[in-house]
């Protein structure tokens, strides 16, 4: 056995007594497992490292912050109320559809943070009663809460697993929409309708009506929207006029959040600020342990060992093997497979389209937030509907997960022909 | 100009993550918050 191996498997064992004995943070688990890591190593307790490695996600964790500020404020502004009581007032007679709505609303959080926590907790958890009021169980309410939170995540315009897997080989987080918006919005359709169609189709708009909370639309009218409509205008308007600088997501969540405050309730910003950044503590904790795992996996040859497997295997085992490993790395994190296993992988896939295959194994990392024990996106989707066992909504999810993997691959494998079809 | 509004950004995540660290009960959870003030704290301080 390889001091590699012996390293790795030290990480991995003191990871999971740190989640599942001692019941700490999946943070401080990381940590201790890095620590322990470079101690194996023979690296002593190599601060430097330690502390370079959580730089590796400091913008991704600024991102994360100013746009869950920005979520809470539209939350608590009441645009995210009226927005779900308008698509619903809409779209009510065609069930499909309403249902495909509902899904974009609750993936929107995702698309712009990266973050599938971001998306269960805000969205999710303004949707979740309107899917129950609608006659879909709790089970599936939460599946479709999860499904969607991972897919927003990897959906457009923010994907940070592709960003992660992209910037091991170089490649700029440009020309990644398309291939995202493919790879995402059908398989979120498709699984928005198996989970809940059969309910909704029975829905009844005269039953729902009075318990919709169409107040914010009534005082507010058409100005309640504004800070989505900015959010999306600061977004999109430097790749429209190239000469107007990108000011970057941090500053496009905060200046859509500061206009916010002025277009629907009154908002106390301290408390919206210090409740944002207090739900998303855990995640941001998660990727600066990710870093330093990463970063104690490079300086003592684990991740060497790791790549070199992977480009080493034959073509078709290829497949399996990124199936297979890269979400059950996410039990750790799914950035952290994104970063160890994505680009390994990537570069074994050099003959295929490069962004198409990126943008599809990143797609293939999301899982990592269904995989136990930080499973965020189960956990959280559980706890949003208020379901005891989150295991019950991973089991459930086991059949999107292998029709999501299944669709990935045949993405990569048709990528040259795709690429040569895209814009 | 866009270094110190990036500064003044990380200037307002950190004081918040410093308030939820004196707020929070659960040690564990205080030095989840503590991490995560590493990178910010040198990053505002342009130290790396």
């Amino acid at each position: 056995m390889s001091i590699e191996l012996i390293i790795f498997l030290a990480m991995v064992v003191v990871f999971a007594g740190g989640c599942f004995l001692l019941k700490l943070p999946v943070s401080i688990s990381m940590v201790l497992s890095s620590v322990v890591g470079a101690l194996v190593g023979g690296q002593g307790i190599p601060l430097r490292h330690l502390v370079e490695g959580t730089f590796s996600y400091v913008d991704t964790i600024l991102v994360i912050a100013t746009a869950m500020i920005f979520m809470k404020v539209i939350q608590e502004s009441g645009a995210l109320d009226a927005l779900s009581a308008l698509i619903i007032e809409k779209f009510h007679k065609i069930p499909a559809l309403l249902l495909c709505l509902i899904m974009l609303v609750i993936m929107f959080p995702g698309m712009i943070t990266g973050s599938s926590t971001a998306a269960v907790l805000t969205a999710g958890s303004i949707m979740s009663p309107v899917l129950i009021l609608m006659g879909v169980p709790m089970l599936e309410t939460a599946c479709i809460i999860a499904m969607g939170g991972i897919l927003g995540m990897i959906a457009p315009p923010v994907n940070i697993p592709a960003m992660i897997i992209g910037g091991g080989i170089d490649i700029p987080y440009v020309g990644f929409e398309i291939p995202l918006a493919i790879l995402t919005f059908p398989l979120a359709f498709l699984f928005v309708l198996m989970f809940g169609y059969k309910y909704a189709k029975k829905i009844s708009y005269e039953e729902i009506a009075p318990k919709l909370n169409t107040e914010p639309r009534e005082k507010f009218g058409f100005k309640v929207y504004i800070p989505i409509f900015a959010a999306i205008i600061l977004m999109v308007v430097n790749k429209a006029v190239p000469q107007i600088p990108d000011l970057g997501m941090p500053l496009v969540f905060l200046i859509s959040a500061v206009i916010g405050l002025f277009t629907g309730y009154k908002i106390d910003i301290l408390k919206t600020c210090k409740e944002a950044i207090n739900s998303v503590l855990p995640v941001l904790g998660i990727l600066m342990g990710v870093g330093m795992f990463i970063q104690i996996m490079t300086l003592t040859g684990v991740r060497g060992l790791i790549v070199t497997s992977c480009i080493s295997l034959p073509n078709l085992l290829l497949y399996v093997a990124m199936a297979i490993s890269i979400p059950l790395f996410g039990a750790v994190s799914s950035y952290g497979a994104a970063s160890v296993l994505g680009v390994p992988f990537l570069m074994a896939f050099l003959a295929k389209d490069q962004i198409i295959t990126a943008a599809a194994i990143s797609l293939i990392a999301s899982l990592g937030d269904m995989m136990p024990p930080t499973a965020l996106a189960g956990i959280f989707a559980a706890q949003v509907v208020g379901l005891k066992k989150y295991t019950d909504v991973l089991k459930r999810c086991i059949v999107p997960a292998l029709i999501l993997i299944a669709w990935a691959i045949l993405i990569i494998v048709f990528s040259p022909q795709l690429a040569a079809i895209l814009p | 100009m866009i270094t110190l509004i990036y500064r003044g950004i990380i200037a307002i995540v950190m004081s918040f993550t410093v308030w939820n660290l004196y707020t929070e009960k659960k040690i564990a959870l205080q030095a989840n918050a503590a991490i995560v003030l590493i990178p910010l704290l040198l990053r505002l301080l342009m130290i790396k």
